[in-house]
C-alpha cells in the first residue's frame, strides 16, 4: 500500500518547489471548497533540528495567555518558584492553570503590553530566572490505566494544557464528552505558510506524539485514531509510520491530504477526512469526533509520562530577517525581543506572531510569548505585506472562490463596511473562520478579514449593550408595574366605597327621588364629616365623588 | 504605529493586472477586426481610450479623489477599449467621444465610481449611441476583400475626423463604392432581408455571408474566442458566464433552427456573428455588473445568451448583446439574492430567515 501514488486531488500551484509525499492516504479523503496555495516558505525553518534558546532576563507571563478567563495568580512578589510550580490557577473550567517555566523569583505582578494586535496591556507575572532551571517535584502517572476518566481529565486540566494549534482552547473541555465519540483526529495539517513546528515535532518526536494520542484514546472505550497530515511533510509522514510500527499502534491511520490552505482548520480537516461538515451551531463531538493538534498530544505525553506541566512550546522562528531560523523550545513568557536577539535577526521590518495568513503584527517586541504562539516571523523589508493601495471591490468573486466556508465574502464586506450588521449576519458572518483566504486573493487588496472582525465585534458589543438595555428596560417596567398596581388598588378601594354607599341608599328604600337625592346629599355630608374626623387621607376624595 | 492586518502573504493579483490581461486577450480579435475592417478600429480605440482617461481624471478631480491611483486601476481604460471594439470602424470621432464620456460619467461615476455601478458602462455608452445614431451605428465598412474601394489610413482618419477622406471620398461615396451591397453587418443584412420577405437561404447567398457567419466576422469572433479562453484558463474570468452565454444562445437558437431553418439562423451563425464572442468573454464577464455567486453567474450568462437570440430573432435590433447585458444587469441583485451558496455546516435547503 505504501508504494502506491498519493491520492492527488489538489493542485500544487505555487508550491512546486516543496517536496510532496508519495505516501498514499490510508483512508479516502474528500475535497473542501475554496482554499488557496500561498508560497510555502517552509524549508527555511524545517531543516534544522529543534533547538533551545538561552533564558531571558525576565519572563513576562500573561495571565490571559489562553482562550477563556484570566488565570488568578497564586504567588506574590518576592516569592521564589521552582520550574513547573503552579503560579496561577484557573478561574472556572474555561480557563487554564499556569506554571513557572523556570526557577526564579517573582519580581512583579503588573500590567505589561501583551501579545495582541492592539498593543493592550494586561496583568502579567514577571519572573526573574535564577539560572538554575530547577524543577519542582514531578509526579508522572505512567499507569494511567488505573486512573478514572475524571482523574485523567483533571491531570490534563491541572497541567495547564490547552490546544497548541493556535486557538489555545483548554484541552480538557474538548475531551469532556465521553459517549458517542468514535474517532480521534490528530491534526498535523500545518497549513499556514512558514510554520513548521508540528512538522519538526513529528520528525523528532513522533513516538511521544503517538503515545500522547494513545493517552487521549484511553478516555474513550472504542476509538479510531486518524492523523491528518498535508502531503508537504514527507519526512514527518515517514517518522509517523515508523513510530507507529515501533509502538505497535496498528489502530492509527494516516490520512495524507493535499497541500492547500486552510486544510488545517478544524472544520476543514474534518470535512477532508470524513466528508462531513460540522453542522452550524454544533460541535465536532456531535459528529462523534474529537480533534487535537500534535503539539497538544506531545504535551499530554509529557504530563502523563514525565509529570511535566505545560511550561513551554515549540515555536517556529523564521522570516528573512531571522539569521537562525528553525524551531525552538520557547518557555512561556519569553520576550519577543529576546527571541530576536537570540536568532540574530537583522533589523526586522515586521514582527508577526502566528503565520502570515492568520497571525498579527506585534506592535511591541516587549511581549511574552503565550501558549497560542506557534510562530514568530521576523520579516525583512519587502518580504511580507505590500504597499498596494486598497481599491474598490470590483465584485470579481475571487474571494468567494477562495472561501472554504462557501461564504460570499464580497457581500459580507459590502455590508460590514456599510455597518449593515444584520445583513452581514444574514450572510452568515459568524461562519467565517477568519482564515484570510479571501483577502489573500482579493485583487483590490481589501483587508476583508479586518472588516469581518470589526463587524463581529460590533455585533457582539451591540448584543451586550442590548442585554444591558433590556435589563434596564425590565427594571423600568417592573417599577412602572408597581406604580400601576398601587394606583389600581387605590381605585379599587374607591370603587368599593362608592358601591357600599349605593347599597346603603337602596336599603333605605327611598321611593321619592327627590327625597333620595336629599338623603344622598345628607349622606355625603355625613361621610365628609366622618372623613374629617378620621383624618383619613383618602376620604376627601371619596366625599367629592359623584 | 500602523499595524497591518492578516493575511500578510504576498497576493497573486491586482486589479491593474487583471485589466491588463483583459486588454491583452482582446488582441487576436483586434487584429482580425483591423485586418477585415481597416485601421478605423485602431483610431476608435485611440479616441475612446484618451477620452476615457481624460474624462475619468476630470471627474476624479471634481469628486476630490486621488487621480493617479484610480486611473491606474485601468478600469476606465478597459471600458473605453471594449466600447471602441463594438463601434463601427468609421464612426465620426465626436460620437465615440460622446459615447465614451457618457459611459464614464453617467454609467460609472454617477453611481459612485468603480465597483458601485449597476450597468456595464461600455454597454451603456454603446446603447446611447445606438439609440441616438442608429444609422451611423449600423453602418459598417465592407470587409476589405469585398470593398471596391479599400480605405487607407489617411482616408480613414479623414473620414472619422471630418467626414471627408483625402481622395475626397466621403462616407457616402464609400457606401456607394461597394457594388450595390449595403454596408450592414451580416446580422443586419439578414434581418433586413427577412423583413423584406426573403427566406433565409436566399438571404444567405449574399457575398458577405460567406463561411460560418459572414466574411471577416467569423475570424473576428474566433479571435475573441481564443483570447477569451486564455482569460478563462488564466482564471482572470470565471467560466460560468461565457459558457452560459453561449449555451443560452444555443438553447434558444437550436430549437428555432430545427423548427424552421428557412427563417431561423443556424446556432453556429449566432455564435460567430456580430459581437457574440466579445460579449460573452469580455463584456458579460465585467465582474462589477455581473452576478457574483456561482449559480448566479450561470443564470446571468444563460440569460444574456437567450435574450440576445430572442432580440436578434424577434426584436428590432440586429445585434443585441448590449441590450441583453443591460437587461441582465438589472436582474443581478435579485439573482444574487436567490443564489446565495450554502454555507459550511448549514442545512442544504436553508433559506435565510426573513
Ligand atoms: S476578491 Fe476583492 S474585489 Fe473581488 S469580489 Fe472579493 S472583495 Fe471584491
Ligand atoms: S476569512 Fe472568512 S470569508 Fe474569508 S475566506 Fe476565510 S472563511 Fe471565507
Amino acid at each position: 500500500m505504501e508504494a502506491t501514488r498519493a491520492n492527488d486531488t489538489g493542485q500544487t500551484v505555487g508550491g512546486s518547489l516543496m517536496e510532496r509525499s508519495n505516501f498514499a492516504s490510508e483512508i479516502p479523503i474528500f475535497e473542501i471548497p475554496g482554499g488557496v496555495h500561498p508560497e510555502e516558505h517552509k524549508t527555511r525553518s524545517n531543516q534544522a533540528d529543534i533547538r533551545t534558546l538561552s533564558l531571558p532576563d525576565e519572563l513576562i507571563i500573561n495571565i490571559k495567555g489562553q482562550a477563556g478567563n484570566r488565570s488568578i495568580p497564586v504567588v506574590e512578589v518576592g516569592d521564589t518558584v521552582l520550574k513547573g510550580q503552579m503560579i496561577a490557577e484557573c478561574d472556572g473550567i474555561f480557563s487554564s492553570y499556569q506554571h513557572a517555566p523556570t526557577s526564579g523569583t517573582i519580581v512583579a505582578i503588573e500590567d505589561r503590553t501583551i501579545a495582541h494586535p492592539s498593543g493592550l496591556s494586561d496583568q502579567c507575572i514577571i519572573i526573574q530566572p535564577d539560572g538554575k532551571d530547577k524543577w519542582c517535584q514531578l509526579t508522572p502517572v505512567r499507569d494511567f490505566d488505573q486512573l478514572s476518566r475524571e482523574e485523567m481529565l483533571a491531570t490534563i486540566f491541572e497541567s495547564g494544557i490547552v490546544g497548541l494549534g493556535g486557538a489555545s482552547f483548554p484541552a480538557h473541555i474538548k475531551l469532556k464528552r465521553e459517549s458517542g465519540i468514535h474517532t480521534l483526529i490528530i491534526n498535523a495539517a500545518e497549513c499556514e505558510p512558514y510554520i513548521t513546528c508540528d512538522d519538526r515535532l513529528l520528525r523528532e518526536h513522533s513516538r511521544e506524539v503517538l503515545k500522547g494520542a494513545e493517552v487521549i484514546s484511553k478516555l474513550y472505550s472504542d476509538i479510531d485514531i486518524v492523523v491528518g497530515i498535508e502531503d508537504n511533510k514527507p519526512s514527518a509522514i515517514d517518522a509517523l509510520v515508523s513510530a507507529r510500527k515501533e509502538l505497535g499502534f496498528s489502530n492509527i491511520k494516516i490520512a495524507v491530504v493535499p497541500t492547500k490552505y486552510p486544510s488545517g482548520g478544524e472544520k476543514q480537516l474534518i470535512q477532508i477526512i470524513t466528508g462531513k461538515e460540522v453542522p452550524h451551531g454544533k460541535l465536532p463531538a456531535d459528529l462523534g469526533l474529537v480533534m487535537h493538534n500534535v503539539g497538544t498530544c506531545f504535551a499530554i505525553y509529557e504530563t502523563f509520562y514525565l509529570g511535566k506541566p505545560l511550561i513551554q512550546r515549540l515555536v517556529t522562528l523564521t522570516g528573512d530577517a531571522c539569521k537562525e531560523p528553525g524551531n525552538y523550545w520557547v518557555p512561556f513568557g519569553t520576550p519577543v525581543s529576546h527571541i530576536i536577539n537570540q536568532t540574530h535577526a537583522e533589523s526586522p521590518k515586521r514582527i508577526i506572531m502566528g503565520g502570515p495568513m492568520m497571525g498579527y503584527e506585534l506592535p511591541s517586541t516587549e511581549v511574552g510569548i503565550v501558549k497560542a504562539t506557534n510562530c514568530i516571523i521576523m520579516s525583512a523589508e519587502g518580504e511580507l505585506g505590500f504597499d498596494n493601495p486598497t481599491l474598490p471591490c470590483i465584485r470579481c468573486g475571487a474571494c468567494m472562490d477562495a472561501c472554504p466556508a462557501s461564504l460570499l465574502p464580497q457581500q459580507l464586506y459590502w455590508h460590514a463596511q456599510a455597518d449593515e450588521f444584520d445583513k452581514a449576519e444574514e450572510y452568515d458572518l459568524f461562519d467565517c473562520i477568519e482564515c484570510g483566504a479571501c483577502a489573500y486573493v482579493c485583487p483590490s487588496h481589501i483587508p476583508l478579514v479586518q472588516y469581518y472582525r470589526y463587524a463581529k465585534s460590533s455585533i457582539k458589543n451591540n448584543r451586550i449593550e442590548k442585554t444591558k438595555a433590556e435589563k434596564a428596560r425590565q427594571r423600568h417596567e417592573a417599577r412602572q408595574e408597581r406604580l400601576e398596581r398601587v394606583k389600581r388598588e387605590k381605585a379599587e378601594r374607591h370603587r368599593k366605597a362608592a358601591e357600599a354607599r349605593k347599597k346603603a341608599a337602596q336599603k333605605a328604600g327611598k321611593k321619592d327621588e327627590k327625597k333620595a337625592a336629599v338623603q344622598a346629599a345628607l349622606e355625603r355630608v355625613k361621610a365628609k364629616k366622618k372623613a374629617q374626623e378620621n383624618k383619613d387621607d383618602n376620604k376627601p376624595a371619596t366625599g367629592e365623588e359623584k | 504605529m500602523s499595524v497591518l492586518s492578516s493575511p500578510f502573504a504576498k497576493k497573486p493579483n491586482t486589479v491593474t493586472q487583471l485589466m491588463l490581461w483583459v486588454v491583452l486577450a482582446t488582441l487576436p480579435g483586434v487584429f482580425a477586426l483591423v485586418f477585415f475592417f481597416g485601421v478605423g478600429v485602431i483610431v476608435n480605440l485611440f479616441i475612446a481610450c484618451s477620452t476615457a482617461l481624460i474624462t475619468e481624471s476630470i471627474i476624479l478631480k471634481l469628486r476630490q479623489r486621488p487621480v493617479a491611483p484610480i486611473l491606474w486601476d485601468g478600469s476606465a481604460f478597459v471600458t473605453a477599449w471594449l466600447l471602441a471594439l463594438a463601434l463601427p470602424p468609421l464612426l465620426p470621432w465626436w460620437m465615440t467621444v460622446l459615447g465614451t464620456s457618457f459611459a464614464i460619467v453617467f454609467a460609472k461615476h454617477v453611481y459612485g465610481g468603480l465597483g458601485n455601478n449597476i450597468f456595464n458602462p461600455a454597454m451603456v455608452g454603446y446603447v446611447l449611441l445606438l439609440i441616438s445614431f442608429p444609422l451611423e451605428m449600423t453602418t459598417w465598412l465592407p470587409p476589405q476583400e469585398l470593398a471596391a474601394h479599400p480605405v487607407g489610413v489617411v482616408e480613414t482618419v479623414g473620414i472619422i475626423f471630418s467626414g471627408q477622406g483625402s481622395n475626397t471620398a466621403t462616407i457616402d461615396m464609400l457606401k456607394q463604392g461597394v457594388d450595390g451591397y449595403t454596408m450592414a453587418t451580416p446580422l443586419d443584412h439578414i434581418k433586413t432581408q427577412l423583413a423584406q420577405g426573403y427566406r433565409l437561404p436566399e438571404a444567405e447567398t449574399a457575398p458577405i455571408i460567406k463561411g460560418l457567419s459572414g466574411v471577416g466576422w467569423q475570424w473576428v469572433n474566433l479571435g475573441f474566442l481564443v483570447g477569451g479562453l486564455v482569460l478563462m484558463f488564466k482564471k482572470v474570468i470565471g467560466w460560468q458566464i461565457p459558457i452560459g452565454v453561449l449555451l443560452g444562445m444555443g438553447l434558444i437558437s437550436l430549437p428555432l433552427f430545427f423548427a424552421n431553418s428557412d427563417e431561423y439562423l443556424f446556432p453556429m451563425f449566432h455564435g460567430f456573428a456580430g459581437a457574440t464572442m466579445l460579449g460573452a468573454f469580455f463584456i458579460a464577464t465585467d465582474p462589477v455588473t455581473a452576478s457574483t455567486t456561482p449559480k448566479g453567474r450561470w443564470i446571468f450568462g444563460l440569460g444574456i445568451g437567450a435574450i440576445t437570440v430572442l432580440i436578434r430573432t424577434f426584436g428590432g435590433y440586429p445585434d443585441a448583446i448590449a441590450f441583453a447585458v443591460l437587461l441582465m444587469n438589472m436582474a443581478v441583485p435579485m439573482i444574487d439574492y436567490y443564489t446565495k451558496p450554502r454555507t459550511y455546516g448549514h442545512a442544504r435547503n436553508a433559506k435565510e430567515s426573513s
